[in-house]
């Protein structure tokens, strides 16, 4: 036991610096957001706090308007996902392919990362400018007949949905080839070459092979992406008027939040109500996933 | 081994849970140990150097800096140290709002007229009573005052006075309406209804191509300061039928092309002031009219009149339009926990009620070479121009004939802007702000613009505010909606 212990000894020394600040940064806010959902707190009078149970939960439901906002997150991050793996796994396994040997891998997949480096605040500002009502979208389409006349493109709920998820695809599916990528290189050429001797197709090779020894490198996308889409703020943010218009139509769970939280009094215990259930949501989700995802050969 | 540092982790997360539900003492502790270090170190410098006072003013735009580094030039013993934070979707809001109650809020914090009465109504601002003498002897506008207190207590005062105004193109003006003189249009807009039948020429004189204002939401700020009662009267909403009737005239305004869609603030809005307003076919278009307050003239139009190849100064002229209003203003109060009290209401007091800064400020004295000899660091496009309109009558009488020949008349083709202001400045009205009004509004814009855009109907409009605004005020009534507003 003493052996032993000297030997872990460092181990949790080494780790300490993480976990203390992980217990300061990371755990201690949370357990504050979840003591705060339960009280009436307002930043423009701090003092007059007051428990209130579950009222800011009740409140929530009380309404469509929560549900529409997890509605919204969860539609506009699975319709980025979705094209971004897919997207992500086709270029993937074409810049990994022995067999099309594509030139300039390093040139591509660093053009495809380029969108990610820039700003979120620029790129919703040149969405906004380019799709404006006087804006050069409106210039191009009506000059070439594809419409009668200039419409309000931010007014109308699809478009503007799916500006947010081309803009969220556009921004992310970069970082998402490079993660596979680097997951299908990892994967040893022995077995494609056995699976070739075997007259194995492309096909059988990818979903026999790749796929199965890439999962969890899936999973990993799939929890970060789903952790960062429950969380959307900035795009959908800055893209309209900070109120998820139009219609509520990009509103997100943490736009709500942000909105509870800088309305006039700033409702901080409401907000964090919200904060609250999103991080139970994304938990159960990303637990689901694990557990759903499990190497059963291995139990 | 392992199970003994779960048991042992999964008691500091309870102990954590148990100190977090301690009370919100207990979460402010660590965010004001955070921030402590970075502002010690701001104020340290200039510390060290001569010993002087210093004062953190936050602010949304740069105005303030000018009496800021006019101040020091006043108090050579006073170091203020000025922060600017743009306010486009809130962030100044938020960030003060965020400060508060740590060691690194501002001692002074600049108001929007958007946002003041939250804070004047909150108990983070000072008691400025004692300044109250200042605004009888400058004779400050009552509406000014007003917006600074609640319940007796005056909490924050402003250097301007904001009232609008209505100002149009002499040309267009001739070719569709016959005349340019102020007089005789303002009798052709003297309320609504004329205003919309002059609306109806200048489109059919334009055949299409002229617009009377850029967009209905131009007169979203008149029609609101004509309703009867405030947003919010005894923690319910107050449905007033200005503001029913204001959703008619923008759709009137809408569906008729009298308005040219450009939203305030977006390109084609500040297009349309210098003429280079262009559809999406090519055509050009123009825009008659815009209704903008006091700062409007210098800080809007007059630096959006001219383009590369076009210059609109001169063919414009100034009147009171349909609806008396006022738009915007900045408000200065002191943060409760303000540690130097005296010299943050002193600041206050130079900034707003002082006469000899207010003259200097309106009348172009803060160039920047002024303030660069008393702050050589003064960046170079820090100066103030002259021609805001200020809050003292006093002052404003003083000065306001020497306008006469100014810039600012030629601007107007000869019209004294500053002599229109003044007789309109006494009878604003500034009773209605409250300090919800901006979430209120600029949700209800935002559904409005669906239903101008033929997103949804005006049935289904009012739904998608009223769920918006119970989401930001959780304990507002909200009543049913009257009949008519369904209409």
């Amino acid at each position: 036991m003493q052996a032993n212990f000297r030997k872990n000894y460092y181990g949790y020394l080494f780790i300490a610096p993480f976990i203390i600040g992980f217990l300061i940064f990371g755990l201690y806010p949370v357990y504050d957001t979840v003591y705060l959902s339960f009280t009436d707190t307002t930043i423009m009078s701090p003092n007059s706090a007051q428990w209130v149970g579950l009222k800011n939960f009740e409140r929530l439901f009380a309404d469509d308007f929560f549900m529409r906002a997890v509605r919204n997150t969860w539609l506009i991050w699975l319709l980025n996902f979705i094209p971004q793996i897919g997207v992500a796994l086709l270029v993937s396994v074409w810049f990994t392919s022995t067999r099309l040997k594509i030139k300039g891998v390093g040139v591509w997949r660093t053009l495809f990362y380029m969108p990610n480096l820039l700003m979120p605040a620029s790129v919703a500002a040149l969405f906004f400018a380019l799709f404006s009502f006087y804006g050069p979208i409106n210039q191009f389409m009506v000059k070439s007949g594809f419409l009668p006349e200039a419409m309000h493109y931010l007014q109308n709920t699809t478009v503007t949905r799916g500006l947010v998820v081309f803009i969220q695809w556009w921004m992310w599916f970069g970082q998402t080839v490079i993660i596979v990528m680097a997951g299908m290189t990892a994967i040893s050429t022995s077995l494609y070459e056995a699976a070739m001797v075997d007259g194995a197709s492309a096909w059988q090779m990818f979903s026999r092979i790749t796929m199965p020894l890439l999962k969890p490198i899936l999973i990993y996308i799939f929890v970060t992406s789903l952790v960062g889409g429950m969380q959307m703020f900035d795009i959908p943010y800055m893209l309209t008027d900070g109120r998820g218009s139009p219609a509520y139509s990009i509103m997100t769970n943490n736009i709500l939040m942000y909105s509870k939280f800088s309305s006039s009094k700033g409702h901080i215990g409401a907000a964090s109500s919200v904060g609250v259930l999103v991080f139970i949501m994304t938990t159960v989700i990303a637990l689901g996933i694990f557990y759903f995802l499990r190497d059963r050969d291995s139990q | 081994m392992l199970r003994k540092f779960y048991i042992v982790l999964s008691l500091v997360l309870i102990a954590s849970f148990a100190l977090a539900a301690c009370g919100p003492t207990a979460t402010e502790a660590p965010v004001a140990e955070e921030t402590e270090a970075p502002v010690a170190e701001e104020t340290e410098a200039p510390a060290v150097d001569a010993g002087p006072k210093v004062l953190n003013v936050w602010s949304f735009t740069n105005e303030i800096r000018t009496m800021a580094i006019a101040y020091e030039g006043k108090n050579p013993d006073v170091d203020v140290i000025y922060t600017m934070i743009p306010m486009t979707d809130g962030e100044y809001q938020t960030k003060v709002k965020a400060a508060v109650g740590t060691a690194d809020a501002p001692d002074v914090v600049a108001l929007e007229a958007a946002f003041v009465k939250e804070w004047v109504e909150s108990d983070l601002l000072m008691d400025l009573n004692e300044l109250l003498p200042y605004t009888e002897e400058l004779q400050t506008y009552p509406a000014v005052v007003e917006v600074g207190t609640n319940d007796g207590v005056s909490k924050a005062f402003s250097y301007q006075a904001t009232p609008g105004a209505y100002f149009y193109r002499r040309s267009i003006a001739t070719e569709c309406l016959g005349t340019d003189d102020p007089a005789e249009v303002q009798a052709m807009v003297a309320d609504i209804d004329k205003f919309v039948e002059t609306a109806a020429k200048i489109h059919d004189c334009g055949t299409g191509d002229y617009f009377a204002v850029g967009t209905a939401g131009a007169m979203f700020n008149p029609f609101l300061a004509n309703r009867a009662q405030p947003w919010i009267v005894d923690d319910t909403l107050v449905f007033d039928p200005m503001v029913n009737e204001y959703v008619d005239f923008a759709k009137m305004m809408r569906e008729n092309g009298y308005e040219s869609q450009a939203g305030q603030w977006s390109e084609g809005w500040f297009a349309g002031m210098n003429d280079t307003l262009v559809d999406a076919n090519g055509t050009p278009k123009k825009i008659f009219s815009y209704f903008l307050p006091t700062w409007g003239l210098p800080y809007v139009l007059i630096p959006n009149s001219t383009s590369d190849n076009t210059d609109t100064g001169g063919d414009w002229a100034m009147i009171n339009g349909p609806l008396a209003y006022q738009w915007g203003g900045t408000w200065v109060g002191v943060l409760d926990t303000a540690p130097n009290a005296e010299l943050a209401k002193d600041f206050v007091r130079f900034v707003a009620l002082d006469e000899e800064n207010l003259t200097n400020w309106a009348t172009g004295v803060y160039t920047n070479d002024y303030l660069k000899a008393i702050d050589p660091e003064t960046p170079d496009d820090q100066q103030q121009p002259s021609g805001d309109f200020v809050s003292s009558q006093v002052v404003v009488e003083k000065i306001a004939s020497s306008f006469d020949d100014s810039d600012l008349a030629k601007w107007l083709g000869g019209q004294n802007s500053y002599t229109a202001f003044a007789k309109a400045a006494p009878s604003v009205n500034g009773k209605l702000m409250t300090g919800s009004d901006d979430a209120i509004q600029r949700a209800l814009q935002s559904a409005l613009e669906q239903y101008l855009n033929d997103e949804v109907t005006k049935e289904e409009m009012w739904p998608i505010w009223l769920d918006s605004v119970r989401n930001e005020f959780p304990d507002l009534v909200i009543p049913e909606l009257p009949a008519d507003f369904m209409e």
